[in-house]
Formats: C-alpha cells, structure tokens, sequence
C-alpha cells in the first residue's frame, strides 16, 4: 500500500524550527519595544501634582464624566441606595449642604434656628427657585422630599437616621418659605443630618417617577439617563446660583477601573468619578500629556472592621491587641506611597472640629501579650480584600505584615469586587473597607457606630458610647458638645471593633484641561468646574 | 499487523516507545517545545533559590525601581521584586496546569475509551451527556464555579477539570474506535479477555499517543484559561504571584513598569509555545506512527 | 442509511443535546449553595418574607416542575426576570447577543477568510520562508492570551497613536450606529486570537491533501499547481476549518469575555461577567443556554455542510472497510488537534464524529 500521509520527517523537521523561534523570540520582544516606544506617556514624571487646576473656565463646553455604575437597578431618586452618584449634585440641591469646612452651609434653605432644647427646629426657604419643570420651590416640596426618605417602602439609608428624630407629624410649613421640624426628641446637630446626599429636594408632585426624570432645582437639568449606561445633563439657566460654567456634562458607566483610566489616556473622558488611582497609575496618567491628577486631600477614610460578633473578635483584649501591633505611618507609606495620612484607629478625620488629636500608641509587645492574655497567642485568620478599590489589596497586605512582628498570621484573601459589599462585607471577620469622608460629626459617629446601625460595619455594641451620643445630642452649648464626642471618640479608639489605619487622599484622573475640580461634601462644585478651551 | 498480533501488549508498548524516542532526536518541533517546558519546570522548582527575593514582600522605600543589581527586572508598584514574582509564579502556573490537565485526562481518557469499547447504551447515554456539557461554555462554568466556591487551587483544579474532561473523552473516544477494529483487540476478545482487560490492556496503551498529544494541548490551553481567569478577578488570590493576575495589576502602568507586565507575559507565552511545539512534534511523529500500522494491515 | 436519515439523526441529537444541556445548566444553578429569596432580600430577610418571595418565585415548587416552566418559558423567549434589575432577561440578553455578534461575526468572517488562505499559502510552500513566517506568527500570536494583546492595542492604537476609542462609552443603550467606532479593535483582538488556530488547521490539511494520491494523479494529468489549489487544496482546507469555526464557537465566548471586560464593551460576555459578579441566576441560565444552542446550532450546520460537500461521508459503506482511508484521515487530525485548544476538537470532529458517522452509516 502506498503511503497515505505525507513523508512525515521532512514535515517535522522543517516545522517552526530553531530559527524561527529565535524569530519568535524575538517577535515578543518587539511586541515590548512597541508597547514603550510607541507611548507617548513616559514614566517622566515621579511626583503626583497636589491639587487640581484652577483658573477662568472658557464659557461653555461639555464635560465627559466617566463613572462607574452602582448597579444595573441604578437611579435618580437620591433617598435610594442605588442613587447614580454624580448626577445628584448636577440636578438637585439640598435645604443645607457642607463646606470643604465640614460647616454647615446655606443650599436652598438661607438661614435656620433652634429652640433652647434643641428639639424645634425652623428653616427659612430661598425665594424665587425654581425647578427644571418651571415649578417654583416651596415648603411642600421639602416636606415631601422628606417624608419619601422617611416611607419605609423607600428603604432610604439615611431614613434610619432621620426617622430617629422624625416622625409623619414632624414637619410643618407656616408660609411656603418656612419649614418646621418639630423632633420626638432633641438634636443639636439635626441640620447637619440634612446635609447627607440622601437629602435633595424634589417637587412634590414628581416623587414618584423621580428616579428616571431627575427633575430639581440643580445647575444642570436632565437630558438622557440609562441605569448602568450612559447620560447627560444640559446647563440649566434658570438656577438660583447663576448659570454653570459648563453647558452639560456626559456621563458614560465603566465598571473595569483600568477600561476608565485607558478612556482618559485616549482622551475620550475628561474625568474619572469615584476612583482612587493606585499609585503607579496616577504616575502613568500624571505623566500623560492629555491627563493628570488631581488630589483631593483625605477624601478617603480607609476601615478595617473587625466584626465584633465574630468568635475571633468578640473579646476587647484580641481588638485591642490587633490596633498596638500595626504602626500606621508604615500603611501610610506603604500602600498609599504617603499620599494620605495615618489614622490611629480614630475615624474622625483632623479636618473636622470634634477632632480628639489624642493618640494611641504603636507597641506590638503589648499586643502580643494582650493576645496571650486572651488566650489567642499566634492567632490565624483570614483578612479579606478585593479590587473594588485601588488600596484596598495594599492596605491589607501592609497590614498583613506589619501585625506579623505580634505573631498574628493573616492570609489575604481576595474577593470579586462586584460582590465584595454583598458577601464579604459585614460577613466575615476581618476585611478592608472604606467610606468617603465628609459626614458631619453626628452622622458619623451615629451611622458607623452607634449600636444596631444598618451601617455599623464591625456590629460594634458599646451602651456607654450610644449613651455620650445621645448627651450631645442633647447638648446645645457647642464647647460641650464636643467633649462629648472626643469622650466617644476616645471609645471607639479603646475599645471599637473598626480599625482607621489611615486617611487617604483621593488620587482622581482628570483631563489637563479640566479647571476648578472640587469635590467635597459628597458634591462636585458643579457651577464653577469647567473646560479651559 | 501480524506481527502484532502475536506480541505481547507489553512489547508492542516498548517498540512503540522507541519509536517515540526516535522522532525525539529527529524532530525540533518537539526537541525544542519540550526543551522550554523542561527550562519552566526546572525554573520553577529551583525558584525559591535562584529568585533572591520573596515574591510577596513589599517595600515602600523602593517602589518601581527599574532595573538594579538587587531586582534584576525592577520592583513593582508595591516594592516587590518583579523577577521573583515571575519565577514563583511558574510554580503556580504549572502546579495547577499540571494536576488539572492530568485529572482531567485521565478522566476522560478512561471513559473514552470505556465508552469506545462498549459501544451500547451507555456509549450513546454518556456521548449525549458529552456533547451537552461541551455545549456550556467552559468560561461561564469556571467563573460560575470559582464564584460561589472561592478561588482556591483545588477548586480551579476541579473546575478545570470538570470542563475539559467531556472534551478528552469525546477525543479518546474517537481514537479508541479506530483501535477497537484492529486485529489485536479481536483476537483478544476471541482468547476470552474479559472487556476491562481489554479497555487497559489493549485500547488504552495504543491510544497513548492520542492521549499525550491531547495532554500537551489542553495543557497549553488550560496554562491560559488559569492566566485569563486571574486576570479577570476570578483566580489567584492577591498577593499569589501569578502571572495573569500580575498582568491585571500592571498593566495600566505598563509604561512605568513595562517588566511588570512583559516579563510574566513572556513567561507564559513561552510555556504555551512549549506546550504547542511538543504537541505538534509528538502528533507529527506520532501520527505517522499510526499511520504506517494502518497501512500495513 | 440514506442521507435524509442521516440529516435527520444529525437534528435529533442537536435537538437532544439543547435538552440536556439546558437540564444540566438548570439544575446546576439549583445546586448552587445559598437560597435566592434570602439572597434577594439581603438584610429584610424576615422568614415570612423569605416565604412570601419562594412563594412569588415559584420556588416551592417542584423542581421538575420548574424546570419544565422554564424551557418552555425560553422557547418562547422568556428568560424570567433579572435579580439584579427586575427586568426581563431576554430583552436585555437579545441587545448583549446583537452587540457580541456584532464583532464576533466580523472576526469570524475575516478570520476565516484571511487565515484560511494563510494556512493553504503556508501548506502549500510547505517548508519555505512565507511558511515559516506564517506558522511561526501564528505560533506566537496563539501563545499570547488574548488580554495582552487588547492590551497592547488599546496603547498603541488608543492611546500613542489615537485612532481608535480605548473603550465603549455608551452602555448597553447604544444603537449598533453608535457602536461602530468602538467595535475595530474588539474585532481584531477577537481576529487574531482565532485566526491563529485557524492557519495551523488550513495548513496541516492542505499538506495531507498535497501529499495524496489524488494530487499526484492530477499533476500527472498535467493540471498547473494553481488548479490543483483551487480544486483540491482549498476544498479539503475548508472542512476541517469549518469544524474548527464551529467548535470555536463555544471558546469564542471565553474571548468575547476577556475583549468585552477591557473595552467596556456591552455584550454578552461583559453581561456574563456581570450576571457572576451580582449572581443573577435567571440571566446566567438563560445566557447558558442561548450559548449552548449557538454552539450545538453551528456545530450542526458545519456537519450539514461538511456531508454536502464531502461525497465520501455521504458515499461510504461500512465503515470498518474504509480502514486505511480513515488512518489516513487520523494524522490531519492529530495535527489539526496539535493546533490548539479549538481544533483540539476538530480531532473530535474528523476522528470522532465521521467515525462514529460512518460506522453508523
């Protein structure tokens, strides 16, 4: 039989042979040689800029927002967990908003007082605003706004908070420029709670489709919005403050932080919104020629909860000994590269008033002696991280070894980012965590760590520490009131379950033509930012 | 095939093997793929010692140094060395490429040829069982799998597993028919061999070259489904040194620390080139083997 | 057997293979650790509630039951509604399936094409320069896993030299007009990465059939080497290849993944990604399945075409006659196998499923 196949031996042996794989090898190589030269981004730059461009925005332009979406369920009802951020500011204001003090500051209400005990309240309303509908703004929307972040079917964050204070019979509106909250019981700090981003106002007769028209009485009025896609809003000339800087903003959802870094590099956006650049990317993008990096100093409290209900936790002497045995500075230095500063365990960021500047000490000796004492020699545990945010895997591997000198072996494990907040959050003993900055001290302290808290992440249980809350509530003289909150901050260093290693500053990508980028009290100064040409 | 009709299983295995070993010296295709998969593994064995460095130990006061005398590759953005990363991350590599492809192989070598053999019911049964599970797409069963199971290496080996074996069966199954119609295997179902004895051995040794063949491709195949599966969030556990996941973390910083992405790219490139050289020699070499059998009969 | 029966057999499988890939997937997700209404509820997971929403979902229901709802649902294109979103799956799954196929078909078409005659070049100059080159990139274009290569594009397509988007902008409301610029570099990443495996099968089968009888009798005949490439080798390069298109269907989707999840693309592999992410059960089911039937679907056409243009799967006797021409067919496959992890199953396919056809035929 003749043969079938082909002589075989000459097949094999002029196969890819030594040459051609030097040729191969070679090839990769050139794939490298491309990739560097053919950037014009090189690594020229080594420092990080310090805060971002101000200067005369040109009137006009569009602004491109690139963000990443809450979830596919997303909307614009801001009293929803699954409000789309960036839009809120845009479209809506508030009665009272925050300073880059931390103050509270006038929005749609110009001026507020109390009764002496601090459980009546009375704002006086702005006249003259008017809505995106052409509606004008008065007493009953307000009221309205609030009470759809007080219905339970809402299922509002902040409805917890204020329905504490607030009941259906609460709010009353002698004219339509006058509001009045009438509290079950006082609050010295009330006003600031109104100042969360649950809190826009919205007309009274949209409540209920708010979540796909957006209309309010913000800068920027609605013009497209797809849950998890993309949307625009249009400068709105009618705005109390004057007309923006901008004629409107785009904003595009990408989930995959590198996918949003490489759109500003191709310069297809001009901002990216809720991401902290990693290190070595805010050198790549401060390098580039069409981006850079703006700071936002200590935007970003970094947590470490211990789950306080946990076997491996419920004991204060184990906390104790896992906040003496890391150093903060060295988590400063090492996953934020210095950019943020430490936090020794007190959640209260410097910047805010109420800030206790007692600190405690860094003495792994006496954290391993604690653990001996607890009966939790050498302990192991797992601490769990995930990509959903840049420091998060840095911080917990930094953490990982600097507790290591007190004999604690933590293996860092890594979570699916997308899941990270549903499964691993308040479910595991020991992860990384971290929450914007810009709570005012009350809502703070009542929302991360009062017992029973639906944000209370280490499910920390202090009686003593609920008790000095409700003191200062209680007390109107200001000195007062806070001592009583530097007495519970004092507590949650001593004896809380979540750990604050640091404040981080927020390392956000933006085009080099963006001017006037400020980002504080969960709101873009969306009058002023602008384009330079 | 007369000649084989009288030897022993055992010998023809032996003929068989110096026939492999002839193409070996005769074919660079394979000289040089198994030569990059020996240079892997011996690398990865002797990692611990020849990396310097421990791949997980960070240093924040030498983050992306550049090339050093210390860090041959340079240091990533978290100080740690990039070349020690790369090395250890081989170990990851071909420790989970290895036991998955050979679970998996094994697995589905024995059904094939179980089912080849049979050639009944349940033939029939587990081929539509084959084709269903080769129909899910592999990609959606991992993420789905390592998801709710947690990344660890047994649950990847598993996943891995579970995905590839429906195809090896459906491979061997197809190889071990042809087998099955040789003369041998009639005239020991003639002396009365009881049909495992004949599955073991008659069919499985003379479907070996299929099945090594197989073992170098899915290995080449599977090397990057585990590299692609880190870079999607789903694999290694950070801070593991592994080469997908080294590439997700990098790569958008690939102009400042191009090593961090290149070097275990190029690690990994070369593996599967490895994988597909020694594939493609052995089928060649091997194919021809089966081939001249065929014609002779 | 005649060939209608064939055919017919041919369509029974594929129709049985849908079933039980979909009873697999379906149970699958059922075994799945952790109840979906608790899940659903997250934190107002109250028993009675738990109770109440099993009862909405139908989840007390018997699983059979269930399962039987729900391919009937899907045969008429109700996918069950989304936990994530609360809207229909099979709208938002038709939109992801437009948008994938928009650069997967290109990637395919061109693929096919460009490789196809690469790999017949290749096979045919066997041994020469333009082989080596050919088979050498190939090699290496198939050893570098897709993510790198997107990677590398977006730098120097998007980035140095900008002229391309670096990602989709719009979401999964984009209208195909206003994802035509985003989709080129998808498209080759997709292109190359499948056109490598395709060249190593085109140029294993035209160096069979340059080495066959037949070839030799041609060019006896006197026939000039471009009419035997036209005649022989390009036919014979195009059924293998059309296996290995069909069997890359199912690992295409593992491509469309990785591009999908660089460049934001929104397709079925980012909604795959997404659907794992937030564990929204209904949505991977239903994208389980439409994978499936695309997979058994294609993989039935090539057969189809495969019998239509192959006199001899449709002529041939017994099969255990047509021993030596099978052998023959073996090392093609082995060497198609050694191409990679897609035609791996073209060995299925020429080794497995003619042999099984033929000794059935």
């Amino acid at each position: 039989m003749p043969p079938i196949v082909p002589s075989p031996m000459n097949d094999h042996e002029r196969g890819p042979s030594r040459r051609t794989l030097l040729t191969g090898a070679a090839g990769l190589a050139g794939l490298g040689l491309l990739t560097l030269t053919g950037c014009t981004s090189g690594a020229r730059s080594t420092t990080i800029p310090e805060g971002a461009a101000t200067g005369i925005a040109a009137r006009g332009g569009r602004l491109r927002i690139a963000r990443p979406a809450a979830s596919a369920a997303e909307t614009l009802d801001s009293a929803s967990s699954l409000s789309a951020y960036e839009y809120l500011g845009a479209l809506y204001n508030r009665l009272v908003k925050q300073n880059q003090a931390g103050e509270t500051v006038a929005d749609l209400a110009e001026e507020w007082n109390a009764t002496p005990d601090g459980t009546t309240w009375t704002f006086r309303l702005r006249k003259g605003v008017r809505f995106h509908n052409g509606k004008t703004f008065t007493a009953a929307d307000a009221i309205a706004s609030i009470e759809h972040i007080l219905d339970p079917k809402t299922a509002s964050p902040q409805g917890g908070v204020l329905g504490d204070m607030l009941d259906k019979n609460s709010m009353s509106a002698p004219d339509p420029y006058t509001l009045r909250f009438d509290l079950t019981k006082p609050n010295a700090e009330f006003p600031s709670l109104l100042t969360a981003y649950q809190c826009y106002i919205v007309p009274a007769g949209e409540i209920a489709t708010i979540g796909t028209t957006g209309i309010g009485t913000g800068p920027f009025k609605l013009s497209s919005f797809a849950p998890a896609g993309s949307g625009s809003v249009e400068a709105f000339d009618d705005h109390f403050a004057g007309r923006p800087a901008l004629d409107g903003i785009d904003f595009s959802s990408i989930q995959d932080t590198t996918a949003r870094v490489n759109a500003l590099l191709a310069g297809q956006i001009d901002l990216i919104s809720q991401t902290n650049l990693d290190f070595a990317t805010a050198r790549v993008v401060s390098a580039s020629s069409r981006a850079t990096v703006a700071r936002v100093k200590n935007a970003q409290w970094y947590t470490i909860p211990m789950l306080a209900t946990s076997t491996e936790f419920k004991d204060p002497m184990v906390r104790q000994a896992m906040k003496f045995a890391y150093d903060p500075k060295v988590i400063v230095a090492t996953a934020l590269q210095g950019t943020g500063s430490p936090g020794w365990d007190n959640p209260v960021p410097p910047t805010l008033a109420a800030f206790d500047d007692d600190r405690r000490v860094y003495d792994p000796d006496k954290a391993r002696a604690l653990l001996k004492k607890a009966g939790r020699s050498g302990m192991k545990t797992s601490i769990y991280t995930s990509s959903y945010e840049s420091v998060f895997t840095p911080m917990a591997v930094a953490y990982r070894d600097q507790v290591k000198a007190a004999g604690i072996d933590l293996t860092v494990r890594n979570a699916s980012s997308d899941s990270y907040y549903t499964e691993i959050w308040m479910q595991k003993p020991l992860m990384v965590s971290y929450w914007f900055t810009g709570r005012p001290i009350d809502q703070l302290l009542n929302q991360i760590f009062r017992t029973g808290s639906s944000y209370n992440e280490s499910a920390w249980s202090n009686t003593t520490f609920d008790g000095l809350l409700d003191d200062a509530r209680a007390t109107m003289n200001d000195d007062r009131r806070r001592m009583l909150y530097q007495d519970a901050q004092r507590l949650i260093i001593e004896d809380g379950a979540d750990m604050t290693p640091m404040f981080g500053d927020r390392l956000v990508g933006i085009s080099r033509d963006v001017v006037n980028y400020r980002e504080f009290g969960f709101e873009f100064d969306y009058l002023r930012i602008g384009l330079r040409k | 095939m007369t000649a084989a009709l009288q030897s022993s299983p055992l010998t023809r295995f032996r003929g068989r093997l110096r026939g492999w070993t002839t193409p070996l010296r005769a074919s660079t295709a394979l000289s040089i793929g198994l030569g990059l998969i020996a240079l892997h593994v011996v690398l990865a064995l002797l990692a611990p010692v020849i990396a310097g460095h421990d791949p997980v130990v960070t240093d924040s006061t030498n983050v992306l140094s550049g090339t050093t005398w210390s860090h041959w590759l340079g240091t990533d953005q978290y100080g740690r060395d990039i070349l020690s990363r790369v090395l250890n991350g081989g170990r990851y590599a071909l420790l989970v490429t290895f036991l998955a492809t050979t679970i998996a192989v094994a697995i589905g070598t024995v059904l094939g040829a179980v089912t080849a053999y049979a050639d009944n019911w349940f033939d029939e049964v587990v081929m539509r069982v084959v084709d269903a599970l080769l129909s899910v797409p592999s990609i959606l069963a991992l993420l789905v799998v390592v998801t709710v199971f947690d990344s660890g290496l047994w649950v990847i080996v598993l996943a891995v597993t579970v995905v590839y074996a429906p195809a090896v069966t459906r491979v061997v199954r197809g190889a071990a028919r042809t087998v099955i119609t040789q003369d041998y295997v009639t005239a020991a179902r003639a002396r009365g061999e009881k049909p495992l004895s004949i599955v073991f051995r008659e069919i499985l040794p003379n479907v070996l070259d299929v099945v090594l063949v197989e073992y170098a491709m899915r290995a080449s195949w599977i090397v990057l489904l585990i590299s692609t599966l880190s870079f999607l969030g789903f694999g290694a556990n950070p801070p593991t040194p592994d080469w997908g996941l080294m590439v997700q973390e990098n790569r958008t910083a690939l102009t400042v620390v191009p090593m961090g992405t290149l070097a275990p790219i190029v690690a990994l490139a070369t593996l599967v080139i490895g994988l597909n050289l020694s594939a493609d020699g052995l089928s060649k070499a091997l194919g021809i083997d089966r081939a001249q059998q065929g014609a002779t009969s | 057997m005649t060939v209608l029966t064939t055919v017919l057999r041919r369509i029974g499988t594929a129709i049985l293979t849908i079933v039980l890939a979909s009873l697999f997937v379906f149970l699958a997700i059922q075994l799945l650790p952790g109840d979906v209404a608790q899940q659903l509820l997250g934190q107002n997971a109250t028993p009675d509630a738990v109770k109440a929403l099993r009862e909405s979902l139908g989840l007390d229901q018997n699983v059979w039951l269930r399962y039987g709802n729900w391919l009937i649902g899907a045969a008429h294109g109700d996918f069950g509604t989304s936990l994530v979103s609360g809207d229909p799956v099979g709208p938002s799954l038709f939109v992801a399936f437009r948008n994938s196929m928009l650069i997967a078909v290109p990637a395919m078409l061109i693929g096919v094409t460009v490789s196809l005659t690469l790999g017949v070049v290749a096979g045919v100059r066997r041994g020469r320069a333009s082989d080596h080159v050919i088979s050498l990139i190939s090699l290496v274009v198939m050893s570098v896993p897709e993510f790198m290569v997107a990677t590398v594009l977006v730098l120097v397509f998007a980035i140095a030299i900008p002229v391309f988007p670096a990602v989709v902008l719009r979401g999964s409301d984009a209208t195909v007009l206003q994802l035509l610029p985003s989709v080129w570099l998808p498209m080759i990443v997709l292109t190359l990465a499948m056109a490598a495996y395709i060249v190593r099968t085109a140029r294993s089968s035209t160096i069979d059939v340059m080495a066959s009888e037949f070839i030799t009798t041609a060019e006896l005949k006197g026939l000039s080497t471009r009419q035997i490439v036209w005649r022989h080798a390009v036919p014979s390069a195009l059924l293998p290849t059309l296996n290995v298109v069909a069997l890359n269907v199912a690992w295409l989707l593992g491509g469309v993944v990785v591009v999908e999840n660089v460049f934001n693309y929104p397709g079925m592999g980012k909604l795959m990604l997404e659907s794992v992410f937030n564990r929204d059960l209904p949505t991977i089911q239903a994208i389980a399945l439409l994978s499936a039937l695309i997979y058994v679907v294609c993989n039935l056409a090539a057969d189809l075409v495969a019998l239509a243009l192959d006199p001899r799967l449709r002529t041939r006797q017994r099969g255990r006659r047509a021993r030596p021409r099978g052998t023959a067919r073996r090392p093609a496959a082995l060497a198609a196998a050694s191409a990679g992890p897609a035609t791996a199953d073209t060995a299925t396919a020429t080794a497995g499923t003619s042999s099984a056809r033929k000794d059935r035929a």
